[in-house]
């Protein structure tokens, strides 16, 4: 049966790039309340998540 | 809010996931067993992931920061002493009987354990039930996207049954069990950032504490009385109440959740799914309520950040969406909006299988229809996933046009889910319950709550026999009620079971306590055991309820 670890892993790791590259070329665009670039941590905390996912189901412990 | 092409963009992208996953799991379904129960199948980190997430709607996520912004920290006892031990009760003590009897739903444990009749009271009114609370969520979801997005409701109840029903006809309970996995991966990594960047800039937990009046971050200290906490609960109301009946009821027998724990692969996963659940369950309050309470603060704060307004007074139910708009600029406004729909969605794919099961073959095959050939059942249950979605839409458009009519359904739901627990208590540990007298339990029970409710009133609400006594908050209210309906289910249970003609032991084989064998969890590590990692989950509960005392 289907390894669910794949999908998430693909998904996240495609929400983390698309949160970077954000993150990365349109670093002014900020939310009204704080002044951190949220969408690269966020971005780079997804790509981590999704990758650890794709390892996981690929070394299947 | 205002919405770029990139968070559309995000939004697309989660729906060709879950529609993907649930295309991938077609082959998987072959027989009615593995559409409507998974063929006992599911690895135990996915159960116990979906357990907590089929549980997890969208109001849920919206209503707790609501009350966290409203009641403060007090709110996190339904996440707390309001689940953790009814989880592990269910999971250690009960979880024997349900999975090892090879009942294929809860309704069916009760006709193997008792009789037609009880079997037939809690398959009819839980199958109504859950037609109503996935309308109900439907209509919430079509209100909030109207109010935060301007989208039609039409458009986004409709768009959001589709994709559910897509994937459910597909991949039957393993489709939906999985994309609420995915889910809940995505509400935790979607509003986390929300829950940090709100209660960082509040100044953390001390600075919260230090702008807000001290009932709202202390969960025990205000509570010897009602007139205390802006709750309007006591002790004991809230531990015999909430903690002990409604608790109990819903994680013990909702069959929305422990259909899920029955789909895992073996006996010990099955034990060990709500056990698992639990840590994450307990977290949750990080993230839900933590940002209302930090909603709140920053109210306080002249941050450039106020609840809105309604009325004299603030509007909690819009905390959550507007620290979104806040703080996430777009891209991460598109994960935070996804991972609002994907809360909605687990919800209802969660009431939408449970429904299938519960009238494939409950209703139907017992009722209905005996002895046709799996496939016809199959199909069956196919139809009934469009069916029980339609009806669902029917509700939420039924909710927009009557309030009243919802609130008064759901007042005579929780009237009905009271007693349950007594009912299973009983009859998982005490042989000499009968079927009679677990159905004159149960209706009993029913009564007494409806009493309750007659002749005690709480905001003008109820007393409508004739009011007798007056609780400081609804909340009390409901959870008085479930302690006498609950009191008047088990002490009626047991007088009509003495009373009357005991089933034959050998026929309550894997059914009660004492007449099946339990299960010996030996030579494997402690991680894998039910018994060890329920002390870890009491340890850590106990350490979050010292600190926020």
């Amino acid at each position: 049966m289907l390894d669910l670890r794949t999908p998430s892993g693909w998904f996240f790791a495609l929400l983390g790039v698309i949160l970077v590259v954000l993150g990365v070329f349109t670093p002014g665009l900020r939310a009204a309340l704080t002044d951190l670039n949220v969408n690269l941590y966020c971005g780079l905390v997804m790509l981590a998540f999704g990758g650890v996912m794709l390892v996981l189901a690929r070394t299947r412990p | 809010m205002k919405l770029a092409p990139v968070d559309y963009l995000i939004l697309a992208i989660y729906f060709a996931f879950v529609l993907g996953i649930g295309w991938r799991l077609r082959k998987s379904v072959e027989s009615s067993r593995d559409f409507l129960t998974s063929g006992r199948s599911v690895p135990v980190w996915i159960t116990s992931l979906a357990f907590l997430a089929a549980n997890l709607g969208a109001q849920e996520v919206i209503g707790m920061s609501a009350s966290g912004a409203k009641y403060g920290i007090m709110t996190a006892h339904f996440y707390w002493i309001g689940a953790v031990p009814a989880m592990l009760f269910v999971g250690i003590f009960m979880m024997p009987f349900y999975y090892g009897s090879h009942a294929r739903s809860v309704p069916e444990y009760l006709k193997l354990r008792f009789d037609e009749k009880t079997r037939g009271l809690n398959a009819i009114t839980f199958a109504v039930m859950t037609i109503f609370s996935s309308g109900i969520s439907m209509y919430a979801l079509g209100l909030l996207l109207r109010l935060v997005l301007g989208w039609s409701f039409t458009a986004s109840v409709l768009l959001s049954a589709a994709i559910v029903l897509t994937y459910t006809l597909l991949g039957g309970l393993t489709s939906a069990i999985y994309n609420e996995v995915l889910q809940f991966f995505l509400i935790v990594l979607g509003f986390s950032p929300l829950a940090i960047l709100a209660v960082s800039k509040a100044g953390g937990w001390s600075g919260m504490q230090s702008r807000l009046p001290p009932v709202m971050t202390h969960s025990w200290q205000y509570m010897s009385s009602g007139s205390q906490n802006p709750m309007g609960v006591e002790v004991f109301g809230l531990v015999a109440g909430l903690a002990f009946v409604l608790s109990f009821g819903y994680w013990c027998t909702d069959f929305l959740v422990i259909q899920r724990a029955m789909a895992a692969d073996s006996m010990s996963a099955a034990r060990r799914t709500p056990l698992l659940a639990a840590f994450p369950k307990m977290a949750m309050p990080f993230i839900v309520i933590m940002p209302g309470i930090a909603a709140l603060a920053l109210s306080t704060m002249h941050a450039g950040y106020t609840l809105p307004v309604k009325g004299d007074g603030y509007d909690y139910d819009q905390a959550f969406t507007t620290l979104m708009a806040q703080f996430y600029p777009s891209g991460m406004l598109g994960v935070g909006l996804t991972a609002l729909m994907a809360s909605f969605m687990s919800g209802m794919a969660g009431n939408v299988t449970a429904f299938n099961t519960v009238w494939t073959y409950d209703i139907y095959q017992s009722y209905i229809r005996k002895g046709a050939p799996d496939a016809h059942y199959l199909m069956v249950g196919r139809l009934t996933t469009i069916v029980g979605t339609a009806l669902s839409i029917a509700t939420a458009y039924v909710a927009q046009r009557y309030n009243n009519i919802m609130d008064l359904l759901q007042l005579v739901f929780s009237f009905v889910n009271a007693p349950l627990f007594a009912t299973f208590l009983l009859g998982m540990f005490w042989r000499r319950a009968t079927g009679h007298g677990a159905f004159t339990g149960l209706v009993s029970g029913i009564t007494v709550a409806t009493l309750t409710h007659g002749f005690t009133v709480a905001e003008q609400k109820g007393g409508w026999i004739t009011p007798i006594h007056q609780f400081p908050s609804t909340m009390a209210q409901n959870f008085w009620i479930a302690i006498f309906a609950w009191t008047a289910c088990f002490v009626t249970t047991i007088m009509v079971s003495l009373l009357t003609r005991p089933r034959p032991a050998e026929e309550l084989r894997g059914l009660v306590y004492g007449l099946t064998k339990l299960p010996q969890e030996t030579g494997v590590s402690w991680y894998r055991r039910p018994a060890p990692v329920a002390v870890l989950v009491v340890a850590v509960l106990l350490l979050l309820n010292i600190w926020f005392r």
